[in-house]
């Protein structure tokens, strides 16, 4: 019998126990305390779940396929809610595989749980969910002008969707659901939404998904809900009117306040929960102390939407990264880097461009001290003792982008301006060399909501016996 | 009074690679009350230190954390060449200096 199939039998007996929920991480891959997570499992939960992605890191990672986390570190996270999960014989949920859940992603994440179980001597059965968009289907969604821009990108072309170099969706709860409807003891899904990790158990066993989308947008965080706010794993315990959250590390708790004010985290509206079958209003939703580390909330409500949609994530390569890391102390070329940063832009081109020739790359300063963090319109009113200065390269071949960066360093270095008292050189290098090559860089091209009369062609679960 | 002067978190982050959200958050209610029925907690006032068009600017308070949230569309998707600031996470700055 599956974990699952355990469980759905336990409710069955006992429709009216309560359910308990783990949220270990909301971002697995950078550690997760092993003290907390020994204390979630001796609360013998129903199911632990753990989000492992995001696009907070930007759009080079699902473009590339690389995760965002060591791959050790990741193995390691892995391996303690694996084995965590299996020794009380509950199921383990895990979305947004690889930090960007595509392909790669998704496919570099099971390599790892197969290799975890063959290393402890694991077996189980796991549901698989993809998350990559057929290409096909959305360029016929952008045809159909059912592909909605949110704003600042443009609408969606068929181009764009071709010159992608990965296009997913986020999974909602439906795929969660289907995928436990195959009798899995582990899920890992591609890019998903957070909530769907943890409200797709209370929904096949008919909790009231008001509450449920609440509890869920919360635990994804793990304890970041708390105050002091942390990473370690939290306990929901779910019944049919709310739930109740307590950190599983002492020292954090969960107060009403704190617990409302996560409501902000990271959402344009801290009132409603945006899911692609519905929208959770938490905006008459109560919070009460029940102890001093613990809080029930309740009063959520759920609106099915009229029209399912999915949120769909883009990355386009606009070319290959190279940087220029220095800094410099002197006050007359501080005084003057804004112009003398600019200045040096031309005399490169006259390097590496023939004359009259367009620069086939793009060349931006960023100077750390004076406006390089936010764009500030009036220079500071005392000048900064020092700057760092930062040189961003971007052009079709790391070559060229090298080329151009290192001929940025030297001309720099050594760039000539009235008043110059260090002839010897404008700046400092912290280490040689300065120029480094950071690989492809990319841009997101989609972020945009796709109409959808059916959600389950485009999340696939695919089943796999393990051990 | 300025913003810095009393409130006891103001910070701001990505709500999705297109926007940018901030949480103004008050120890207090006369404090959170200061803040929202100051005539400086306006789209018009706010607008221009984002270089963002006055009516894409949302002002939406949350008594029930003593928060004021604000959002607002990014100059560019986040991570695009050009950012300055990928996860949004130093953009609050300007508003410390709001006089309420």
């Amino acid at each position: 019998m599956s974990a699952v199939s355990r469980l759905r039998a336990h409710f069955a007996a006992d429709p009216s126990r309560p359910l308990k929920l783990v949220g270990a991480t909301g971002q697995l891959g950078y550690g997760i305390p092993a003290a907390s997570l020994a204390e979630a499992l001796r609360r013998e939960p129903d199911m632990i779940g753990a989000d492992m992605g995001s696009t907070d890191i930007g759009p080079t990672f699902l473009g590339n396929g690389e995760m965002a986390t060591s791959a050790a570190q990741t193995k390691r996270d892995l391996a303690a809610l694996l084995k965590g999960a299996r020794s009380l014989d509950i199921p383990l949920i895990i979305g947004s595989a690889g930090s960007a859940g595509a392909g790669p992603h998704l496919d570099a994440t099971l390599a790892m749980v197969r290799e975890i179980a063959r290393e402890e001597g694991l077996g189980f059965r796991l549901a698989v969910i993809r998350s990559d968009m057929p290409r096909d289907v959305v360029k016929a969604a952008v045809r159909a002008e059912r592909v909605t821009s949110l704003g600042l990108l443009e609408d969606l072309t068929e181009e764009e969707v071709d010159g992608a170099s990965a296009l997913v969706g986020q999974a909602g709860t439906e795929a969660f659901v289907r995928a436990l409807e195959q009798d899995p003891d582990v899920i890992i899904a591609g890019r998903a939404c957070d909530t769907g990790i943890y409200a797709c158990i209370p929904q096949l066993l008919g909790f009231p998904l008001g509450p449920v989308m609440h509890m869920a947008k919360i635990i994804e965080c793990a304890s970041l809900c708390c105050d002091p706010g942390g990473r370690d794993p939290i306990l929901a315990v779910l019944d049919r009117e709310g739930f109740v959250l307590e950190s599983m590390n002492p020292d954090r708790r969960a107060t009403p306040m704190s617990v409302a004010a996560h409501s902000l985290y990271e959402q344009a509206d801290p009132n409603e929960i945006i899911e692609p079958e519905g929208r959770a209003n938490v905006a008459g939703a109560k919070y009460e102390a029940v102890d001093e580390r613990r809080t029930r909330v309740a009063g959520a409500t759920w609106q099915p939407a009229a029209q399912l949609t999915v949120k769909l994530e883009g990355a386009t390569r606009v070319g290959e990264r190279a940087v220029l890391l220095a800094g410099s102390a002197d006050p007359r070329f501080i005084a003057g880097a804004r112009d003398l940063t600019e200045q040096v832009k031309g005399v490169v081109q006259g390097l590496v461009c023939a004359p009259g020739e367009e620069p086939d790359y793009s060349l931006t300063f960023r100077l750390y001290g004076l406006d390089a963090v936010y764009n500030w319109p009036e220079p500071p009113a005392a000048p900064p003792r020092e700057i760092f200065v930062m040189a961003e390269v971007i052009a079709d071949t790391m070559d060229r982008a090298m080329t151009v960066a290192k001929s940025t360093k030297q001309y720099l270095l050594h760039l000539g301006f009235p008043g110059r008292l260090s002839t010897s050189g404008n700046l400092a290098f912290p280490f040689t060399p300065p120029e480094l090559a950071a690989g492809a860089a990319y841009r997101f091209s989609a972020y945009h909501v796709m109409a959808v009369d059916d959600l389950a062609p485009l999340f696939p679960v695919a089943m796999e016996t393990i051990g | 009074m300025r913003l810095i002067d009393i409130a006891r978190v103001v910070r701001s982050k990505n709500a999705g690679p297109l926007h940018l959200t901030f949480d103004l958050m008050f120890a207090d209610r006369a404090s959170y009350d200061r803040c929202v029925q100051s005539p400086e907690l306006n789209a018009g006032r706010i607008a221009p230190l984002y270089g963002v068009p006055e009516d894409s600017v949302r002002i939406q308070p949350y008594p029930v954390a003593l928060a004021v949230k604000i959002t607002l569309p990014r100059l560019m998707p986040a991570g695009s060449p050009g950012d300055r600031d990928v996860y949004g996470a130093q953009q609050h700055v300007p508003l410390l200096e709001l006089e309420l």
